[in-house]
């Protein structure tokens, strides 16, 4: 038998360097296993602790592999620093996002197993899609991602809303993913092959302006642009953002956003490279739409997750400004913004989700008045991630606009920063308005909130929601990620080297 | 430990002061706020102590260390990180720094006493010196202008402390806005000079300038000047003072320290710092040396007429930055610096002493209503002459021998210099006649009722409503503004302590710089000016000269103020309605306050007021923002009416979308 193994010539597998992908997918089984179990404690307890040590080996697993720079099963994923970086940022969101979940809704709603094994199955999705190596991996990362997100943003099925936006996010999402596989099958049709580096070499010798391939860039990059939430595809974001249970939205904004950019980078920078003079306009009015339609919709909402739902529409156009100038720099600033994007984004989350659980507002922007004064360990986080949202200096939000600004300007795109720089002066209007609430509004009085009675929009049953004593590991993550913010605003030299090591990967194509 | 972790912690010391007040000032019980203030500051002198002999311990030219704790920002051809250098320039002005502030922080413990915002004082009081510390520990452009403009916002803080006083918030915008013009200054100066040198850091810089630079270019010229213009505004000189008297609105240890021992002369430091750059910029150079020359002669005249004691010694100190900047300017840079210190000594002693003078007189500051506290306050009598008598450079006390060193090496250089000098010799007559007429009105004759109730019933005069001495307001003593409790400066031990070590500085300081004999600190500072092209070596004669003249010029100023003062009462005013012009210029300050006013304030506001008129209200409120606005609530509305929540809606426009990509594409190709 042994003998006969050895024989075999299956691909050879770097074990080492698949890992992190095993630590997830093994964690996933674990998970949902172990969630089978009757005891109360180790459902709610347990589980989410095993989650959140699978993501832990992950993390280890990837620090481990860092520089591996190795491709794996006969090239069909690479193991490179880009899909490393982008490992830790969705590992660390997944994290954040479990600790987020441990006390709320929806786990208990839908059985903690398949609650944290949908996620880990998400983040295995978002790993595979990152590291994908041709279109066929592509398409199964894309997938694997998406398809347990839809299932965990209806995971309160008590709640209509929630319902709604899971069934949402399955239609439209599938309409992304069919745009995207009908791309790929004509950039198949058209190059003939699958892998990104024997498309782009095909690219390079004379099929540049084919129309078969052009169209398959275009329904490409729609697909794409659809899961990163870039206008016009947007549309479905405010919807599934507002109904998913909070900590699921906290993942989505910035998870999927990250993978979505990762795997954008890798597709355009190195399979599409010999295209870029085709789609970098495309890009860059993408780009410009999208900063203008998230800032303008954010004004005047009163949900607080509609609210950054929006805003999350304008960062990615941010973001988006980074992959259309198609430089190495471009390639940093994104992924720079990526990284810092993830710390702000969850500090205002995790205060977003225990003002949901303390106050009868759910997430509108009442339930954060009057925060200063009660509660400023809260009320701190939240006022930094506003105020990094916005790009104030000192925070890491100005170094990720900074550097996105500097590789536009280097990269001949100044008409992009100007419009970033004027999405970011409207998006004072509705990032301030928050402070404003937090430190100028006086809180609502206690009879009032008596009166209302226990959350309603969080979705929850009063018997179902009640959790008791300080939520601690919402303060934490809060406090934490804010720290983190702050931090990287005044020593950001750690991030420049860290994505100056991933964007080598791309810089041999660029 | 090496002498850059010295460095830090001389740095870490007074920032943890400042926090540790500023956060828990609730549960700090009594006057706790201002003991950990005081402790945390003479840490950072021991500190910066143990960093002055650590450095001694290396070889003269292994004296220039710089220590980088983490890169700000390394990326895309900046280089900014957080690099202190610690060379014989940085820990001299440490030690001088650390060492003043810690005396004064000892005693505003007593003189604070009764103030409501006491533990707010000290926090502001530690920012103040982490932040001048910053200033002179910088190794890199960054954290000098980061220190630079932390010290002004410190010094704003500070004037405005008694924030209910109108005047003393408007002393602080005053100060705040100069200080700005300076920081702004600063800032194009160090850009013009990163644009040839493209580094940021101290050390790169001037090794790269000989060669970047050819001496006298336009690029250095500009930013040398820049760069003057943020140390003439830092350290009140003309055209840049007008904010320096009023800045006297602030607690008196404020201007003991802040104005007139440590921040004001960050210019002069400024100038030593970048003499390698300076060097290379002789215009630059020139008008440093004229401008700190007409600061000192215009300074001393203002200071024979003003009547309030903290003004009189405010335009002193103006006066004596005159002389440093002139110094510093010319490549007298050990003379400057030691002048520097000496003041820093005597001038922290003499507002020490007004400060108690003001303290016995329930707030007042008017040279015009004190006399004859001989009796009632001996021993700030005796600290006003010792600091006088320094100040007016009497030998054997610290002025005499800094400011002869200054003036000698100006004339060693020859040829206009030599009109340089003259000024400085008037200007020390000038200085020796202010000091002696403040001295001689504030001390001699008979005691005013004031003193004469602190005599007989041996405690302070409190008036009967507290008032507001620069324009009369009442005030209100419960909040921010200064009690009417003083401390009798007499009989507390801490203000006692404070007044004491700086009078016998003041009396010793000159040890280290006796010419000829003790040239410690030109040795000590030796490594730092190594590089400098300028050797000044005065002749033997012109030392003995100045030494000679320097003793007679002020002890005829003190005669001369003894003659018209106290021997013929009757006479000053005679002679001011004699010299009614020179007089009346004198009172007001040149006039500086209304020229400024005329030439920068009023035509800057009359355009504002047009602008606001037509501009303003018809282009920017109706048009750019009525119409901005209006087109992103438009855009608002329209984003939200296409979120309708129908899904065939949304599909509806994916497919509108897609196909305005595909076609875009497809024309492509």
């Amino acid at each position: 038998m042994i003998a006969a193994a050895v024989h075999l010539h299956g691909p050879y597998i770097n074990w080492a360097a698949l890992s992190p992908i095993s630590a997830l997918l093994v964690g996933s089984v674990v998970v949902l296993l172990v969630g089978l179990l009757r005891p109360r404690f180790i459902r709610e307890q347990i589980v989410p602790a095993l989650t959140i040590a699978a993501l832990g080996a992950t993390i280890g697993l990837t620090i481990w592999q860092w520089h591996a720079d190795t491709a794996v099963i006969s090239g069909a994923l690479a193991i490179d620093n880009l899909a490393l970086i982008m490992t830790l940022i969705f590992a660390t969101a997944g994290i954040a996002a479990t600790l987020l979940s441990w006390r709320s809704v929806a786990p208990r709603a839908s059985a903690h197993g398949d609650f944290y094994a949908l996620m880990l199955g998400s983040i295995t999705g978002m790993v595979v899609l990152v590291s994908a190596q041709n279109l066929v991996t592509l398409f199964v990362g894309l997938e694997l991602l998406s398809i347990p997100l839809y299932v965990l943003c209806a995971t309160e099925m008590h709640r209509a809303a929630s319902l709604e936006s899971g069934l949402k996010y399955l239609i439209i999402g599938s309409v992304g993913s069919a745009t995207l596989v009908y791309g790929l099958a004509l950039i198949y049709g058209a190059t003939g092959a699958t892998d990104f580096s024997a498309i782009a070499s095909s690219i390079n010798h004379g099929h540049s302006s084919d129309t078969l391939l052009l169209t398959g860039v275009a329904l490409v990059v729609v697909g794409l642009c659809f899961k990163a939430s870039i206008a016009p595809f947007h549309q479905w974001t405010p919807d599934v953002y507002e109904g998913a249970p909070t900590p699921v939205t906290a993942f989505m904004a910035v998870a999927t956003k990250a993978a979505a950019f990762g795997v954008l980078l890798r597709v355009l920078d190195v399979m599409l490279i010999g295209e870029r003079t085709n789609w970098k306009p495309a890009l860059a009015a993408l780009a410009a739409l999208t900063i203008i339609v998230g800032n303008v919709g954010a004004l005047g909402q009163a949900s607080l997750k509609r609210m950054l739902a929006y805003s999350s529409v304008a960062q990615a156009g941010y973001i988006l400004a980074g992959v259309a100038v198609a430089t190495e720099l471009g390639a940093r600033a994104t992924l720079l913004y990526l990284i810092v994007y993830l710390l702000m984004n969850i500090a205002a989350f995790a205060v977003i989700i225990s003002r949901e659980r303390a106050t009868p507002y759910g997430d509108d922007i009442d339930s954060v008045a009057g925060l200063g004064s009660e509660n400023p360990l809260l009320a701190w986080p939240l006022t930094i991630a506003m105020l990094a949202l916005a790009g104030i200096p000192a925070t890491a939000g100005f170094i990720g606009k900074f550097f996105l600004i500097d590789a536009l300007v280097k990269g001949g795109y100044t008409w992009l920063a100007i419009v970033l720089v004027v999405g970011s002066v409207i998006s004072l209007a509705y990032y301030l308005r928050v402070i404003a609430a937090v430190w100028m509004r006086p809180a609502p009085g206690p009879s009032m909130a008596a009166a209302a009675g226990l959350p309603v929009i969080a979705g929850g049953s009063p018997e179902a929601d009640r959790v008791t004593g300080a939520e601690i590991e919402l303060t934490v993550v809060a406090v934490v990620f804010a720290a983190a913010t702050v931090f990287f605003g005044i020593v950001p030299q750690p991030l420049f080297d860290l994505v100056q090591h991933a964007a080598q990967t791309l810089s041999g194509a660029l | 430990m090496s002498a850059t972790t010295d460095a830090w912690l001389v740095l870490a010391m007074p920032l943890a002061g400042m926090l540790i007040i500023a956060l828990g000032f609730k549960k700090l019980p009594g006057r706790s706020a201002g003991w950990i203030g005081t402790v945390a500051i003479a840490a950072s002198f021991i500190f910066a102590l143990d960093a002055l002999i650590k450095l001694q311990a290396l070889a003269p030219s292994h004296r220039e260390l710089s220590s980088t704790l983490w890169s700000i920002a390394n990326t895309v051809g900046v280089n900014a990180n957080a690099t202190l250098l610690v060379d014989p320039l940085s820990v001299f002005m440490i030690c001088v720094v650390a060492g003043v502030s810690m005396l004064i922080h000892l005693y505003s413990v007593s003189y604070l006493k009764g103030d409501e915002g006491y533990a707010r004082f000290f926090a502001y009081l530690n920012f103040f010196v982490f932040s001048m510390l910053l200033l002179v520990l910088a190794g890199n452009f960054v954290l000098l202008i980061v220190g630079w403009a932390f010290v002004g916002a410190a010094s704003y803080l500070l004037i405005s402390f008694w924030y209910r006083r109108t005047t003393a918030t408007r002393a602080g915008i005053k100060a705040f806005v100069i200080n700005v013009v300076g920081d702004v200054g600063l800032v194009l100066g160090t850009f013009f000079i990163f644009r040839s040198s493209h580094t940021l850091d101290l050390l790169a810089t001037f090794h790269a300038a000989p060669h970047v630079f050819a001496k006298g270019s336009g690029n250095i010229t500009a930013g040398c000047l820049l760069l003057l213009v943020g140390a003439f505004a830092k350290s009140a000189q003309i055209p840049l003072h007008t904010w320096l008297p009023d800045a006297m609105e602030g607690p008196t240890p404020v201007s003991a320290l802040i104005h007139a021992a440590t921040m004001v002369t960050a210019g002069v430091y400024l100038i030593a710092r970048m003499h390698p750059l300076f060097q290379l910029a002789p215009a630059a150079e020139t008008v440093g040396a004229i401008g700190g020359a007409v600061t000192l002669l215009v300074a001393g005249t203002i200071g024979l007429a003003a009547v309030d004691i903290k003004r009189v010694i405010a335009y002193s100190t103006m006066s004596q930055i005159g002389y440093m900047i002139m110094g510093v300017s010319v490549g007298a840079y050990s003379a400057g610096l030691f002048h520097l210190m000496t003041h820093a000594f005597f001038k922290a002693l003499l507002f020490m002493g007004a400060g108690s003078l003001i303290g016995a007189m329930g707030g007042n500051q008017s040279l015009d209503r004190m006399s004859g506290f001989r009796r009632a306050l001996p021993f700030t009598f005796a600290c006003f002459i010792i600091g006088g008598l320094a100040l007016s450079a009497v030998p054997p006390f610290s002025g005499f021998f800094s400011k002869d060193d200054i003036l000698a090496q100006i004339g060693s250089r020859g040829g206009w210099y030599w009109a340089l000098y003259v000024a400085g010799y008037l200007g020390a007559l000038l200085t020796s006649l202010y000091t002696f007429r403040m001295i001689f009105r504030a001390f001699l004759g008979d005691p005013c009722p004031e003193a004469s109730e602190l005599i007989e019933h041996g405690h302070l005069f409190h008036p009967a409503q507290p008032t507001n001495p620069a324009n009369g307001e009442v005030e209100d003593t419960e909040v921010g503004f200064p009690g009417p409790d003083h401390v009798i400066a007499e009989r507390a031990r801490a203000m006692q302590l404070a007044m004491g070590l700086l009078a016998l500085l003041a009396v010793l300081g000159g040890v280290v710089g006796i010419p000829k004999t003790t040239t410690w600190l030109e040795k000590f500072l030796a490594p730092t000016f190594a590089n400098s092209t300028l050797h000044l070596n005065p002749s033997n004669t012109l030392v003995y000269v100045g030494l000679v003249l320097g003793t007679v010029i002020g002890l005829l100023g003190i005669a001369i103020a003894w003659f018209v003062w106290v021997a013929r009462p009757g006479l000053a005013p005679a002679v001011a309605k004699r010299l009614r012009f020179l007089d009346r210029l004198f009172e007001n300050k040149w006039y500086f306050d209304e020229l400024i006013d005329a030439v920068v304030v009023r035509p800057a506001a009359w355009f504002g007021r047009f602008a606001q008129g037509t501009f303003e209200r018809l282009f920017v409120n109706g048009t750019l923002i009525g119409g901005t606005t209006a087109v992103v609530r438009a855009g608002s509305a329209a984003v939200r009416s296409a979120e309708s929540g129908f899904v065939r809606y949304y599909a509806a426009l994916l497919v509108v979308g897609l196909t305005a990509v595909g076609l875009y594409f497809l024309i492509q190709s």
